[in-house]
């Protein structure tokens, strides 16, 4: 449904933070985005999101598409309305607005028939957040603002829901439980994922198809079990190494193989 | 005693005269990081032409008033559209300037179109005194007051439980996250502008019906600075009360201490309030959470 076709991104005319990504995420599909720091990945949903502009960001060549329809013409709110929906890495929710306030704004093009439901759905799925419903959202805990930044997004009932980073800074168990959520919004609701990731083992575990993103393009993709095991992966982002036997040249490998990956 | 309360209720009408006027600067301040230094001059073009409506076609004053709103709004969104959107993207302090440009050309183009002369602005309400125990006081310094707490109270309501208000505090917290909810942040930009515009010009149709219709009006713009100041840039409310306060405090100094002091009262009580506070008394500090 959402397609990207060789999309190359500056910053202010000068630094080139994507050069001719291209990637597709099909209907109903969990697609990981994989990289590491500075990758390219936040950059990317922004540009489909088209909310680059305020960072002096720009698509200079290159097509996004949702269902044929161009988006790079679209505005911020046509795009949202069209149900491509984004929850921002770090959160973002509005510090100073309680935690209804914050769903209620993810539901700003919807009916209010449409939000007084959707709040309750909210609710149901994260029980926490009924409860602090009336809270400062900026005095959440930080799993708590993630639940708020995810419930904020599905009021504007998403077709594509992309996701940044939503694992950072979180502990473990509260990270099962996001993943728990999207697996199910996935399952249930048949809602496609764009998730951008640098916990990647445990966005494999999840997703059906990955990418893998460095200095602004993609080295590798495929079905995520087959990314999972491929052994560049396996040492470079899941943290296996091949320590032991050949200790002496590790380095010289790990030199090559890393320039052969880039290149 | 009496003369304490007739001095508080004068500071009242007067302040509710800044106060309304600050709440214009600071809904703009708060949705778009804009400290509007035109604002006392758009006040003034909507009281001339409301003057002039009112003069011209003999409308009754409640009429007066809605159409006046309608035309004020149509100058906030005119001005933020030719001076304001164009500057999208630039430094805030460019966009500040090009408002201190924006005022001194109203100023200018007023003295041009309708002259040098102050007029008394005669579609006013039914003249007359109110007594109020020992206060006395003209209709329409009760109207102030009232207008000043009609437009508290709705400006309270719009931000708290419209859905556009919500969605201009949270432009204001964090445009990015906005455009992701799917906030037209153009249009939130256009809205604060009518939205001062229409404030203020209520303020300066009432100042001018109190005094008259004069080119020196703007000059009320500046006077109430100090009042957002204090009560907080971006807080709505908090700037409306601290008009009341710097009306009160100015009033009652020039009637205790002496001549002239009404005039530089509120610079001295901001100066002493922001060492304490310096994000003003209702403004928001920053909220970090560790």
């Amino acid at each position: 449904m959402l397609t990207l076709t060789n999309v190359q991104i500056m910053y202010d005319r000068a630094i080139e933070a994507v050069r001719d990504v291209s990637l597709t995420v099909d209907g109903g599909r969990i697609v990981a985005l994989l990289g590491s720091n500075g990758a390219g990945k936040s950059t990317l949903l922004k540009a489909i999101s088209n909310v680059l502009y305020p960072e002096e960001g720009e698509v200079l060549h290159g097509e996004i598409a949702l269902d044929g329809r161009n988006l790079l013409t679209m505005s911020a709110d046509a795009i949202v309305a069209s149900g491509i929906v984004q929850v921002p890495e770090g959160r973002r929710l509005f510090p100073l607005m309680t935690v209804e306030e914050n769903l209620t704004m993810g539901g700003f093009l919807k009916s209010r028939g449409d939000v007084s439901a959707d709040l309750d759905r909210v609710y149901a799925m994260f029980p926490r957040l009924k409860e602090r419903r009336n809270s400062t959202a900026g005095y959440l805990s930080g799993g708590e603002q993630q639940m708020a930044a995810i419930g904020r997004a599905l009021l504007a009932r998403p077709k594509l829901l992309m996701l940044d980073e939503p694992s950072l800074g979180l502990a473990p168990q509260i990270i099962d439980q996001i993943f728990e959520t999207i697996v199910a919004l996935n399952r249930d609701e048949e809602m496609s994922i764009l998730l951008v990731e640098q916990n990647a083992s445990l966005a494999l575990q999840i997703a059906h198809y990955g990418y893998i993103v460095e200095n602004g393009r993609v080295v590798l993709d495929g079905p995520a079990e087959r990314i999972a095991g491929n052994e560049d992966v396996k040492e470079f982002y899941l943290g296996f190494s091949e320590a032991g036997a050949r200790k002496n040249y590790r380095e010289v490998k790990h030199y090559k193989r890393r320039k052969r990956w880039l290149s | 005693m009496d003369l304490f309360l007739n001095l508080v209720a004068s500071g009242l009408v007067i302040g509710s005269i800044y106060g309304i006027i600050a709440i214009a600067f600071a809904v703009i301040f708060k949705t778009t990081g804009v400290l509007n230094f035109a604002q006392g001059e758009v006040m003034m073009l909507v009281a001339y032409v409301s003057w002039s409506l009112g003069t011209e076609l003999s409308l009754s004053f409640p009429v007066l008033v809605i159409v006046s709103i309608g035309v004020a709004a149509l100058i906030g969104i005119i001005v933020e559209r030719l001076f304001i959107r164009p500057m999208i993207g630039q430094p805030i302090f460019a966009i500040v300037m090009v408002t201190i440009g924006l005022a001194v050309m109203l100023r200018s183009l007023i003295v041009i179109f309708w002259g040098a002369d102050a007029e008394p602005f005669n579609a006013a309400i039914e003249g007359g005194l109110v007594e109020i125990g020992p206060v006395v006081l003209f209709t329409e310094q009760l109207f102030a007051i009232i207008l000043f707490f009609a437009i508290m109270t709705a400006v309270f309501l719009f931000f708290r439980f419209t859905r556009i208000g919500i969605a201009m505090r949270a432009t204001a917290m964090d445009e990015t996250a906005a455009l992701l909810m799917g906030v037209d942040v153009r249009r939130i930009s256009a809205l604060a502008w009518a939205i001062a515009a229409v404030v203020s010009g209520l303020a300066g149709i009432t100042f001018a019906i109190m005094f008259s219709r004069a080119p020196d009006l703007w000059f009320q713009g500046l006077r109430a600075f100090p009042a957002t100041i204090l009560g907080g840039l971006d807080s709505p409310l908090g700037s409306g009360f601290g008009g009341l306060i710097i009306g009160v405090i100015g009033d009652l100094s020039e009637g205790y201490i002496g001549q002239g002091l009404k005039e530089i009262s509120g610079f001295i009580v901001i100066i002493i309030v922001l060492m304490v506070r310096p994000y003003g008394l209702f403004g928001e500090k920053e909220l970090e959470r560790v």
